[in-house]
């Protein structure tokens, strides 16, 4: 067997998450290397203070694909990004209550006094998770025309993209900033610690192990 | 595009498998089939495509999304393409096997078409060696055929190899005891396959302690099946755990090596399995190698029931995983034979396992033309000589 496969990859996000992160990988006995924390960095692998654990910084929208593919064994992942991938490869076996926001959908304030979703066959939205929005909007039997884009959603209404959004709010600022109500919501978002299927059957106490010393890094908070 | 390259494009899933892979793959089919057959379970071939009402009886309606169907011009019936052999073999031993004497050993190789691919394998054709064991319910039954296909992989080389046992009544079971709403009862499901221990709780019921302990009760198989041991179960629950134990120490016995795992919750690709199923894998391939486990086989719709059906218990094996999985089998020694040498006993080489390639032209220069074809030695006055590297 190659060290390759011997090694346990962690899937970690970039930016707002990863700063709440950090203690809890402090917590839980995980120093990355120092180039972890250089921003400007340019590899996507660091090493740590496990010999066979590296940790991998990768966008937060692809850790749930990463995991699932096996490159690597675990990660943490959005329950938001989770919930559109669908991926029956990864299990989410602990909560690890960081990156708390809430999936709403929003549309602008005076298009919500002309009209009553309630009467809602077919809407177009836009998101950054078409998945996660046709499903929702299919079980309460309304059509998703979905707009995919991959940011500044707040703004799409006001442009006359379309008239509605899905999207993540943590205070609802950018929202009101931009003329945009909240109608409903869809879920709330925490981060997730995610473990790959196979993994866990094939390295079972090895991830198991990791489990625990996440849930103690938790209790320990 | 070239006309070419439009003509070479394949519908998506779908592939061509070449040199040397074909014949690798086929190689393994068959050294898996006769092991199989060595431990007394004969070969059978059912169709391609049958009647859909026969394809999806008892275990086939688990794959009814992901059979394409087809009208039979002939007989106006709808047909389905196979998307899983278990149920045709259940058939044949329900209907043209009824004579034989029970518990009754098949096996089979074929390949299946899928409507969709999974994300882990997009292909919607593919290869599948299995083996079937009908009419006997006992522990015994159950760890011969892990026993078999283990020991099957082992024999072709599968590094790494594990099985993973798990009991697909056992949560069903439990959650039948929560009286929950449909809704509520598929998205607790959709929590347990997660191991979303987060999204089981908010179920909050007596019961879910119970399931959380279940997904504490995952993992190498005799640490689990402490934690298992300490749960109060219903009666059927209990039941089939100790099943589940015995399995377990039969396994123990006959192959200490094998590493066993163990998790209650797994439900996926088990969604017909009535006792003890079972997953294997082999460790840095994402992939399953195969999987299988206890059903009834029957002839009744789901709707039915399966009342009048015959324990049975049996495996899949996944040969585009084992593949993956394999080292590359040993190139072939190759001999250009130039046209007019006489043969001699060029015969022998072919027994010992050698290629042979005739020339057709005698106007080209023997060892220029070996090369050409990618030979490794040239056939030179009645012996294989080796070509020069170059």
């Amino acid at each position: 067997m190659t060290t390759a496969n011997d090694t346990l990859r962690l899937a970690v996000p970039k930016g707002r998450i990863l700063e709440e992160l950090l203690p809890v990988l402090a917590r839980a006995g995980i120093e990355p290397e120092a180039a972890f924390s250089d921003k400007h960095e340019r590899k996507l692998e660091f090493a740590t203070n496990i010999p066979n654990l590296s940790i991998l910084r990768v966008r937060s929208f692809d850790i749930a694909t990463f995991v699932a593919f096996g490159a690597a064994q675990m990660g943490v992942a959005g329950r938001d990004v989770l919930m559109e991938f669908d991926y029956p490869e990864v299990y989410a076996p602990l909560d690890l209550g960081i990156g708390y926001c809430r999936m709403v959908v929003a549309e602008k304030e005076d298009e919500l006094a002309r009209e009553n979703p309630k009467r809602w066959s077919h809407v177009r939205v836009a998101t950054k998770y078409p998945e996660i929005t046709r499903r929702h909007f299919a079980e309460r039997g309304v059509q998703a025309e979905c707009v995919k884009l991959n940011g500044a959603m707040e703004i799409a209404p006001a442009l006359g993209l379309c008239r509605r959004i899905v999207d993540l709010v943590s205070t609802g600022s950018t929202l009101k900033a931009n003329g945009l109500v909240e109608i409903e919501q869809i879920a709330t978002v925490t981060s997730q610690l995610v473990v790959n299927r196979a993994a866990l059957k094939t390295r079972s106490a090895e991830i198991h192990g990791w489990i625990d010393r996440f849930q103690g890094a938790l209790d320990a908070a | 595009m070239t006309d070419l390259e439009r003509k070479a494009l394949l519908p998506a899933g779908l592939r061509d498998i070449l040199p040397p892979e074909a014949a690798f793959e086929a190689e393994i089919c068959e050294t898996l089939a006769a092991g199989f057959g060595s431990h007394g379970y004969d070969r059978v071939k059912p169709p391609l495509v049958e009647f859909e009402d026969s394809l999806m009886s008892g275990a086939g309606a688990a794959v009814s999304a992901a059979t394409f169907r087809l009208m039979d011009p002939v007989s106006q019936r709808m047909m389905g393409v196979r998307a899983d052999m278990t149920t045709q073999v259940a058939r044949i031993a329900l209907t043209r096997l009824t004579d034989m004497p029970r518990p009754l050993r098949l096996s089979y190789t074929g390949e299946v078409l899928r409507i969709r691919g999974t994300q882990l394998r997009p292909e919607r054709q593919f290869a599948q060696v299995g083996a079937e064991l009908i009419g006997a319910e006992s522990a015994e039954a159950d760890i011969e055929i892990i026993a078999i296909a283990v020991a099957s992989l082992h024999d072709i080389g599968v590094p790494h190899l594990s099985v993973d046992l798990t009991i697909p009544p056992l949560v069903p079971a439990l959650m039948e005891a929560m009286s929950l709403g449909d809704d509520e009862y598929r998205a607790l499901r959709d929590a347990l396959d997660r191991k979303d221990v987060g999204a089981v709780r908010k179920h909050g019921d007596a019961q879910v302690e119970a399931l959380c302990s279940l997904m504490d009760g995952t993992g190498p198989a005799n640490a689990a099946l402490e934690v298992l041991s300490g749960l109060s179960l219903p009666d059927a629950a209990a039941k089939e755990l100790d099943r589940l134990r015995v399995v377990v120490e039969g396994l123990g016995r006959r192959m200490p090596d094998l590493d066993i795992t163990v998790d209650p919750v797994e439900n996926r690709g088990f969604e017909y399995h009535t006792g003890v199923g079972f997953t294997f894998f082999s460790r840095g391939e994402r992939g399953e190698i195969g999987g299988g486990g206890r059903y009834i086989a029957t002839l009744n719709g789901a709707d039915v029931g399966n009342d009048n059906g015959e324990a049975a218990t049996g495996f899949t094996l996944y040969v585009d995983n084992i593949m993956r999985v394999l080292p590359s089998p040993p190139a072939r020694l190759r001999l250009y034979v130039p046209p007019g040498e006489p043969l001699g006993n060029i015969d022998e080489l072919r027994k010992d396992g050698w290629v042979t390639v005739a020339g057709l032209d005698a106007a080209v220069d023997a060892s220029v033309e070996a090369r050409r074809m990618k030979c490794s030695h040239v056939w030179l006055s009645g012996c294989a000589e080796p070509l020069e590297q170059g």
